[in-house]
């Protein structure tokens, strides 16, 4: 909690990376959330492609800590005829509220046909699904002015913003043409004036902070948000307010 | 406790600032007076800065374009390039000869084709060790291997290294461990807890608070400084005390 608002981080994983430091310690995990007010941690695990052993991991981490945080479920559509049962399996079993997709562990751009099945479960659903968006073909946000109007029910929530300035330019694009699109704040990019240009361009009630814990730690992630030039309004938004409001939790 | 406002409760040196344009990329800070309204804008008070056209095109150009960058009051101190060329060489002897010589940065030693060994250093490096001058060395931009062994023949020279990222996550402990002369940067380090990991096994006098601006924005390192088990003490050391005695000031 930071001054009375609940602080909700969108981006983070179950799993470990040792090359790259990342540990799913939730000691450590909860450390540094504690350290910075953040009371609750969307968590995905994206190391199997068949769903199952992805979602049933990150069960068994949340399960220690409900209060602290909430699963996302995970399915690719490298193993399509595993995806729809998964989805129902980790929504209506698990109880997670929201969905992960990372289009760079497969071959196809998130706009292209293997992957609408996902779209067409969660729009009758009324979903929010979050993306790994960045510059490269399979990930670029240009593709949610494909989906956003033909799944009107579906929040698509673009990962990293697109990470790269002209990989943003699109996301924000997008946001500003559909109001089923949201923008995610989490990057090793922690380029000067980057939250102020999201805020300003695409609105503070569509833009989500987001950490990549424990990938990364939350709390110079955070520092992006509470350094950042603009409004304590638009950083209550940020912080939580729309997070609540997509997920509603 | 977490507010939605931040500003340091110790005094703020930046050890790693980058002025003016980059040949491929204009730096959203223009001027002198343009830094320092964003130095004020986070509470630093004084910055080590070099510049941008020394970091892939000039050593000796770039020096002498940061003289204009240079102010009255001293908050702003120049940091002089190098690569081992003659030129370059007598150009850093000649500014330390009007003692205007605090620290040098290595030029990149992967565009310039030289990796980083003594055959093609140890001139620059001799020299540095014998008037004691520190060295900062992007670790972006010399291999691992070449950075330990090399340094190694040089006990009495204290290096800094700089913008270790989380994919140096694996050689960042080594490198402490074999270069006990070696300060690490932080602008850059994100791997969850590693700062308070490093200070138990380092300690303290071995970080230092850098935020690479332009590349990155100046807060949320220092945020993140301020959210940790850093005591006063060491938060002091870690934000502007290690660097003053390197620095001789």
């Amino acid at each position: 909690m930071i001054d009375g608002t609940r602080v909700i981080d969108f981006h983070g994983h179950v799993g470990r990376w040792e090359q790259y430091g990342m540990n799913d310690d939730p000691a450590r995990m909860l450390h540094a959330m504690d350290a910075v007010g953040i009371d609750v941690s969307c968590l995905f695990h994206i190391f199997h492609p068949d769903g199952t052993t992805s979602n049933d991991l990150t069960a068994k981490f949340i399960a220690r800590h409900p209060d602290r945080f909430v699963g996302f479920a995970y399915v690719s559509p490298t193993m399509p005829e595993r995806m729809l049962p998964e989805l129902e399996r980790a929504i209506d079993k698990l109880r997670f509220p929201a969905i992960k997709l990372y289009p760079p562990y497969t071959p196809w751009p998130f706009n292209q046909a293997p992957w609408h099945p996902i779209y067409e479960f969660a729009n009758k659903r009324g979903l929010t699904i979050i993306f790994h968006t960045d510059h490269l073909e399979n990930n670029r946000p240009r593709y949610f002015e494909d989906l956003a109007p033909m799944y009107p029910n579906v929040n698509f929530v673009a990962g990293h913003s697109g990470n790269s300035p002209e990989a943003r330019a699109e996301a924000i694009a997008a946001v500003q043409k559909y109001p089923n699109v949201f923008l995610e704040t989490c990057s090793t990019f922690r380029t000067p004036g980057v939250i102020e240009q999201l805020v300003e361009e695409g609105g503070a009630d569509r833009v989500l902070f987001g950490s990549d814990v424990p990938l990364m730690d939350p709390r110079p992630q955070i520092g992006k948000i509470i350094t950042a030039r603009i409004s304590d309004e638009a950083k209550r938004l940020v912080l939580g307010g729309n997070a609540e409001r997509l997920l509603g939790i | 406790m977490p507010s939605l406002s931040f500003s340091p409760r110790v005094p703020v040196i930046d050890a790693n600032v980058c002025v003016g344009n980059h040949h491929t990329e204009p730096s959203p800070c223009q001027s002198q007076v343009q830094l320092l309204d964003e130095m004020d804008h986070h509470s630093i008070n004084r910055a080590v800065i070099y510049h941008a056209q020394t970091e892939e095109i000039s050593p000796t150009d770039g020096n002498r374009l940061l003289e204009s960058w240079l102010d009255e009051g001293e908050r702003l101190m120049p940091q002089w390039s190098v690569t081992p060329t003659a030129d370059a060489l007598a150009q850093i002897q000649a500014l330390h000869r009007e003692g205007r010589v605090q620290s040098v940065r290595l030029h990149n030693t992967q565009s310039a084709g030289l990796p980083f060994r003594a055959w093609g250093y140890d001139t620059l490096l001799s020299w540095l060790s014998e008037v004691g001058l520190p060295l900062w060395i992007p670790l972006m931009d010399v291999e691992p291997h070449d950075l330990i062994t090399t340094l190694q023949a040089y006990p009495d020279l204290k290096t800094v290294l700089l913008g270790a990222h989380y994919t140096h996550t694996l050689v960042v402990r080594p490198m402490l461990d074999t270069l006990p002369n070696a300060w690490l940067e932080l602008s850059r380090y994100e791997p969850i807890g590693e700062v308070e990991s490093l200070k138990r096994q380092y300690g303290a006098d071995r970080l230092i608070y850098g935020s690479w601006y332009p590349r990155y924005a100046m807060g949320p390192i220092l945020y993140y400084l301020h959210h940790t088990d850093l005591n006063d003490d060491e938060l002091q050391m870690v934000c502007a005390g290690n660097v003053e005695k390197l620095l001789g000031i």
